[in-house]
């Protein structure tokens, strides 16, 4: 989720915009806590890059991280969805409909 | 902003390779919900936060490897560790024993000292308990000071200040001249005990934490005939403590009193030592004189509401005794103070009216010595370690080659020294355990090691852990910044700043040493010379025999009959213990007197005989004599109350002492009245054999004090069959008031005989190192010829330059504290320069004779073993 996130963002993710864009998307408050540690396994994964950015007066002169997503977390996310659509297209129609 | 602790619990825990993102990151989301949420949310998911990213909650995935490391590197150090103690086992056994010397003798310190400071501090109310003081200043100064009260203060004060919850008198003294050592008698049945107690109001035991075994806190004090008494004097008079209530006791043949409450034995950490209580106002009855505002005789303490300020109390209860006693004016008066119970043991000597000083001043300086202690052990334990680095240093150089960090070799060396710390900390309390006892004799304390407090074994961990860091840091970080290619070519030489470091050390411990030194000279020179010195009378073959029972009716009887008794010389009587006379007033008058002056008069009154009793000697006038009439109105001074009266013409003086008129008839040679902390008194005597008070004294023939003692015993079984036959010394008496020096003296010579000890272990370290430091200088100087009278020489003088620097600094030092302590004594040593000369040598010829040992092993060595590696 996160990951795909990161993704929608495009540039400039990084660990505030990531969480507020989360909360925005979902409608669920998400701690920054969660946001922080997922993002660090990620990166050991390989999923991400990450690279400081410039300070900033707003944030009392601290860095951020910007992370963006590499060729190893694309494919990931092309698999997950993969995965998902696959699932998808095999429920029953009448769920579907139901649903929808 | 948000909460400074949150930041704090952030930026403590999070791992700083993502610290500052994270710290920008929840700054930024804190504003943000600043503004949406307002601060009260934002701060709480701010913290909220942070507690989240504590480690184990967040915990990013460490790399395994680096685990398996510290473990295998821990066990590691701890296999090299162990070798290096069995490879060189006599000089780990010399720096172990070194350091647990050193704190053994800091950690019986520290348990002296808690003990000193537990003293009366052990009552529940502690904090809202006082003791009352007086003060009395004339012509705006104060003269004199002292816990001494009327016996209706207590009471009084409780009616006048509401603050007051509970108040009780106290007797310390019984009679003017007795100190301490009265002992009251006691009967039951056949059984005749003589016990010391005291008297005190019903308020007592709902003040203090004595505890009751039978009887209410409530009653135990309220009627005349009330009489508690101890588990001791129950099982003396009773045989156990559970039958005694409601017993009947005959109190001096003459008064019966019932038991009214049994308590516990008083614990030897409170200063008021009673085996019994009785009621106060019957005493007081009974002591008519003790009923006047005027007559000071009794102590006060009192227990304040816990809700009272006790300065306030203070400044209410400050002129008290203006409306009471009368002729006091704002330069002549008596006024109160209060001082916290619990301090009263320490802090007993007044300055300036104040009780400010006394004991402390050795916890102080005993604190002192046990922190010098623990220093010199310390810096010795750093000092081997050091000196030792030369044989490791090839160690050093390997373990730097093959890619030991610098950290994990600072490692190395401080788990090396915990390790030795942990074995000198469970050598050092096996020492206590052993010399406690010798320890407790020594200073008359009952001091156990606290193996039932649970700080104890939380605080020898931390002590194991900050010693070991303390002790290792020096050759931890000196000896991992040593570059390996040097060490392993061999030119392993110390810097200039080394070096000097170490002599630096050890000039620090023999300043140390050479004070201790001082101080234990010095110490037992004064003490000695308060027990020799000539006092003006012969305080030898001198008995005192209390006066009481039949003795005082018929006190004539038994002059006359011991008097003629083998092995007697003569018998007299004193109102005061001749060798401390405590009771001084100012209640001589003279025509001619100054009116403004005040004079202090020690006054006693005596047999005919007290002269010739106590071997004092007349410079003027005569002796009392029992043919002249008017000398029951006469009045013998000495030449110290000449000299405070300015009289010219002292002998035939007219003078009024209270309301006896006479005149002076002799004066006699200055003897000392008390201890010598304490300068001659001004003395006036007269002569009342008549009183019911005092003490009866006895010389006995030189050499015969066993025919004299069964003499005496003989009369007093017949004249006083009701009382058993007590006696004491007057010598042994003049050695107790010297009790505390005695002891001081005794820690003293021990601590002084362990601080060398533990300093020649430092200078054997430094000898070790400098003799590995100068292998080659010194077989250089062989080939070319020296003898190896030459390199001893030569080797020792270097050592013997810091000796004299570390004595040099010392004597300024010593002199100044030990002026300081001589100061408490009126008659005192001078300190002599020998004494330091002495010193001074006492440490050279140790110090010499511990170097002595490294340069004659250096000397002879073969010069080509130590240059062959050239």
């Amino acid at each position: 989720m996160i990951l795909l996130t990161i993704a929608v963002i495009g540039i400039d993710a990084y660990g505030v915009n990531i969480s507020q864009e989360l909360e925005h998307q979902t409608g669920r408050s998400i701690d920054f806590s969660t946001v922080h540690t997922t993002l660090k396994r990620l990166e050991d994964k390989g999923f991400l890059h990450s690279k400081m950015g410039g300070a900033t007066k707003e944030r009392g002169g601290r860095r951020k991280r910007f992370v963006s997503i590499t060729s190893i977390g694309y494919k990931a996310l092309r698999e997950s969805q993969g995965v998902r659509n696959k699932l998808w297209s095999q429920i029953p129609i009448q769920f579907q409909i139901k649903s929808i | 902003m948000p909460p400074k602790w949150a930041r704090k619990i952030l930026a403590w825990s999070c791992p700083k390779d993502s610290l500052e993102e994270v710290q920008g990151d929840l700054l930024e989301l804190y504003n943000y919900w600043l503004e949406t949420e307002g601060e009260r949310e934002a701060n709480k998911k701010y913290i909220l936060n942070a507690i989240r990213l504590q480690r184990p909650f967040s915990k990013v995935q460490g790399k395994p490897s680096i685990k398996f490391n510290m473990s295998a590197m821990l066990k590691h150090f701890s296999v090299v560790a162990y070798r290096n103690v069995m490879r060189s086992r006599s000089f780990s056994l010399i720096n172990i024993v070194g350091l647990s010397l050193g704190l053994a003798s800091s950690l019986m310190i520290l348990l002296w000292i808690m003990h000193e400071r537990s003293v009366d501090n052990f009552h529940t109310n502690n904090t809202q308990l006082f003791r009352v003081y007086t003060n009395f200043t004339n012509q705006g100064q104060i003269m004199d000071a002292g816990y001494n009260t009327p016996a209706m203060l207590p009471a009084e004060l409780k009616k006048e200040i509401p603050e007051i919850e509970y108040a009780t008198g106290f007797v310390k003294y019984f009679r003017l001249s007795l100190q301490d050592d009265i002992y009251e008698t006691f009967r039951v049945g056949d059984k005749i005990e003589k016990l010391k107690g005291s008297r005190a109001e019903k308020d007592f035991f709902k003040m203090f934490d004595y505890k009751l075994l039978a009887g209410s806190a409530e009653n135990a004090l309220t009627g005349p005939q009330s009489l508690c008494v101890s588990r001791k004097m129950a099982e003396l008079l009773f045989g156990s403590a559970d039958n005694a209530l409601g017993k009947t006791v005959l109190f001096d043949g003459r008064k019966d009193l019932i038991v009214t409450a049994v308590f516990e034995n008083v614990p030897n950490i409170s200063t008021d030592q009673f085996d019994y209580l009785m009621n106060w106002d019957a005493w007081v009855k009974e002591n008519p004189f003790k009923q006047s505002w005027g007559h000071f005789g009794t102590l006060s303490y009192i227990q304040l509401r816990p809700d009272a300020d006790w300065k306030k109390v203070e400044n209410k209860m400050k002129g008290f005794l203006k409306s009471r006693l009368g002729g006091m004016t704002a330069d002549r008066k008596i006024e109160l103070g209060l001082q916290r119970f619990g301090d009263q043991y320490l802090h007993s000597k007044f300055e300036n009216g104040i009780p400010t000083s006394g004991r402390i001043e050795y916890i102080w300086i005993f604190s002192g010595v046990a922190a010098l202690i623990l220093f010199i052990a310390c810096i010795n334990f750093m000092n081997l370690a050091t000196a030792r680095a030369v044989d490791r240093s090839r160690e050093i150089g390997i373990r730097k080659v093959v890619g030991s960090s610098r950290k994990n070799l600072i490692w190395q060396f401080i788990s090396e020294a915990t390790l030795f710390t942990f074995l000198a900390v469970i050598l050092a309390v096996g020492l206590v355990h052993l010399f406690l006892p010798w320890f407790n004799e020594l200073t008359g304390k009952d001091i156990s090691l606290p193996f039932g407090n649970p700080y104890f074994f939380l605080i020898l961990p931390l002590l194991v852990i900050m010693m070991g860091l303390l002790t290792g840091s020096y050759p931890a970080f000196y000896l991992s910044s040593l570059k390996p290619t040097k060490i392993l070519k061999g030119s392993f030489v110390f810097g200039h700043g080394a070096v000097f470091f170490r002599k630096g050390l050890v000039v620090v411990q023999n300043v140390m040493s050479v004070l201790l030194l001082i101080a234990t000279l010095v110490i037992s020179r004064q003490t000695n010379f308060i027990q020799s010195k000539n006092l003006g009378y012969d305080k030898e073959n001198l008995v005192y025999i209390p006066l009481e029972g039949d003795l005082i009716s018929k006190y004539s009887i038994f002059r006359e009959e011991a008097s003629i008794m083998p092995g007697i010389k003569a018998v007299d009587r004193c109102s005061q213990f001749p060798h401390a006379m405590s009771f001084r007033l100012p209640a001589v008058e003279w025509p001619g007197q100054d009116p403004n002056m005040m004079i202090n008069f020690a006054l006693a009154s005596v047999g005919y005989d007290f002269v010739k009793v106590m071997n004092l000697k007349l410079i003027e006038g005569r002796d009392f004599s029992r043919e002249v009439k008017a000398d029951s109105t006469n009045f013998l001074v000495n030449e110290e109350a000449v000299r405070q009266m300015r009289l010219k013409q002292p002998v035939g003086q007219q003078i009024t002492v209270f309301d006896k008129k006479g005149s002076i008839v002799g004066v006699l040679k200055d003897y000392h009245t008390n201890s010598l902390r304490e300068s001659i008194d001004p003395i006036v005597l007269d002569v009342k054999e008549h009183l019911n008070f005092g003490t009866i004294l006895i010389r006995t023939q030189p050499g015969q004090t066993k025919v004299a003692m069964e003499s005496l015993e003989k009369i007093c079984k017949k004249i006083n069959p009701s009382y058993p036959f007590l006696y004491t010394f007057l010598d042994e008496q003049y050695g107790k008031l010297y009790k505390s020096e005695e002891v001081i003296s005794r820690l003293a010579n021990v601590f002084a005989i362990l601080a060398i000890v533990i300093s020649s272990l430092g200078l054997f370290g430094l000898a070790i190192f400098s003799a590995e430091q100068r292998k080659k200088e010194i077989g250089i100087r062989k080939v070319l010829g020296a003898t190896l009278g030459n390199i001893l020489s030569k080797f020792s003088f270097d050592f013997l330059r810091l000796v004299f620097l570390g004595s040099a600094i010392a004597i300024p030092i010593s002199w100044y504290v030990m002026k300081g302590w001589l100061q408490n004594f009126a008659y005192r040593i001078d300190l002599a320069w020998w004494i330091f000369g002495l010193a001074c040598l006492i440490t050279v010829i140790i110090s010499l004779m511990t170097i002595a040992m490294q340069a004659v092993k250096v000397g002879l060595k073969n010069p080509v073993e130590a240059l062959r590696t050239e």
